[in-house]
């Protein structure tokens, strides 16, 4: 039996004088939400690799901006960049994420990204 | 291996050459830097890459530091127009500072963790942005280059996110209630630095002198520019009431 060649350079290939995340501009299709738009974490499963924290999931934020297209980091880290998602960024309520966060700094917040897949309508 | 061996018995010196006998070393390799070691011996064998980019990519890395970013606050302080170019696309205002974050590492794709997405996020009197990485240490090291080893702790990482005001205040950082603080947790393919707001007792100055109280502390907001101070926060050392001896045999 023959081992299936896989070219473990293909992404560097890509991404050489382009530049990673700007490979992948243009393949994940229309943006599913915008700035303004106030999402719900998912709490999906995650198998041996996520980027999505914990302290996140089922929190509610609002979408800042949809900063630019890649595969998921869940898939990427199995050499997976078949599908191009858009990540977003977005802003949470210190308060909201922290049950014990102090009432006086009620102001503050925390900025950090997803993509797709882990965002829903709030 | 052989590096990694020899830069540790450099941090073993502590000015005590001359006072001890050579003698044998006991060696400290960290599980990640074995864990380093056996996959970047790996990756050399299945081709990814030569020995030899991995020597460049490492000289590459250890040549970069913080000015470029600075002189881009400086720029965005005395020009506006650049200021909302830095905003908007922060590879773009990169290459007004030199850095091109695609072309300048050797890999001719960026840097392998680090991305090329860079966001330059604009503090205001009322706003304070402050950086971390809580999964695990993303930094925008093509314009700012190797962070410092706090920032890679797990207590910054964990504690920033969660208590961010005392956090700051153990850099020297104390913020009123009405200003809101912004944590960035840089935790997919973006990289952030902050752009503080230029403080007053500098009007008329030029873009270097501005660049010069801009220090790497204040682009990952645990500090904020103050005339006259060009240098990073010194933590206080309290030094070990008992410490603890070592004694090489």
């Amino acid at each position: 039996m023959s081992k299936p060649h896989h070219d473990r350079t293909h992404h560097a290939k890509k991404a050489t004088n382009v530049g990673d995340p700007q490979c992948f501009k243009g393949q994940a299709g229309p943006a599913k939400f915008k700035a303004g738009d106030t999402v719900r974490i998912r709490d999906l499963p995650d198998f041996f690799y996520t980027r999505c924290q914990t302290y996140t999931r089922g929190m509610v934020g609002t979408v800042t901006l949809a900063v630019y297209e890649s595969p998921a980091a869940e898939d990427e880290a199995w050499d997976n960049t078949d599908k191009p998602e858009w990540f977003y960024s977005v802003k949470f309520r210190q308060k909201d994420l922290w049950p014990d966060y102090p009432a006086a700094f009620a102001n503050d917040t925390l900025e950090t990204e997803f993509s797709e897949r882990w965002l829903e309508k709030a | 291996m052989a590096k990694v061996l020899d830069d540790k018995k450099k941090g073993h010196g502590h000015g005590h050459e001359g006072e001890h006998p050579a003698a044998p070393m006991v060696e400290e390799v960290s599980d990640f830097e074995i864990l380093e070691m056996a996959v970047r011996e790996l990756a050399i064998e299945k081709g990814l890459f030569s020995a030899e980019d991995h020597r460049r990519w490492t000289e590459y890395v250890h040549s970069l530091g913080p000015l470029p970013a600075a002189r881009l606050v400086a720029k965005a302080w005395l020009d506006p127009e650049f200021k909302k170019m830095a905003v908007n696309d922060g590879v773009k205002a990169s290459l007004k500072v030199g850095v091109d974050w695609i072309k300048s590492p050797p890999t001719q794709f960026g840097t392998p963790s680090d991305y090329c997405n860079l966001r330059v996020l604009e503090d205001t009197p009322k706003l304070k942005h402050v950086v971390v990485c809580t999964l695990c240490s993303c930094y925008p090291r093509p314009i700012l280059g190797q962070s410092p080893e706090w920032y890679r702790t797990p207590a910054y990482r964990r504690r920033l996110v969660r208590w961010p005001r005392q956090v700051l205040s153990e850099f020297g950082l104390q913020l009123p209630a009405d200003v809101e603080i912004r944590v960035a947790d840089s935790n997919q393919k973006t990289r952030y630095m902050v752009l503080p707001v230029r403080p007053a007792g500098t009007e008329g100055w030029t873009e270097d002198q501005l660049a010069e109280i801009v220090t790497r502390d204040c682009m990952i907001g645990v500090a904020v520019p103050k005339p006259g101070v060009t240098s990073n926060v010194k933590l206080p050392v309290h030094r070990a009431i008992h410490p603890i001896e070592h004694h090489h045999s």
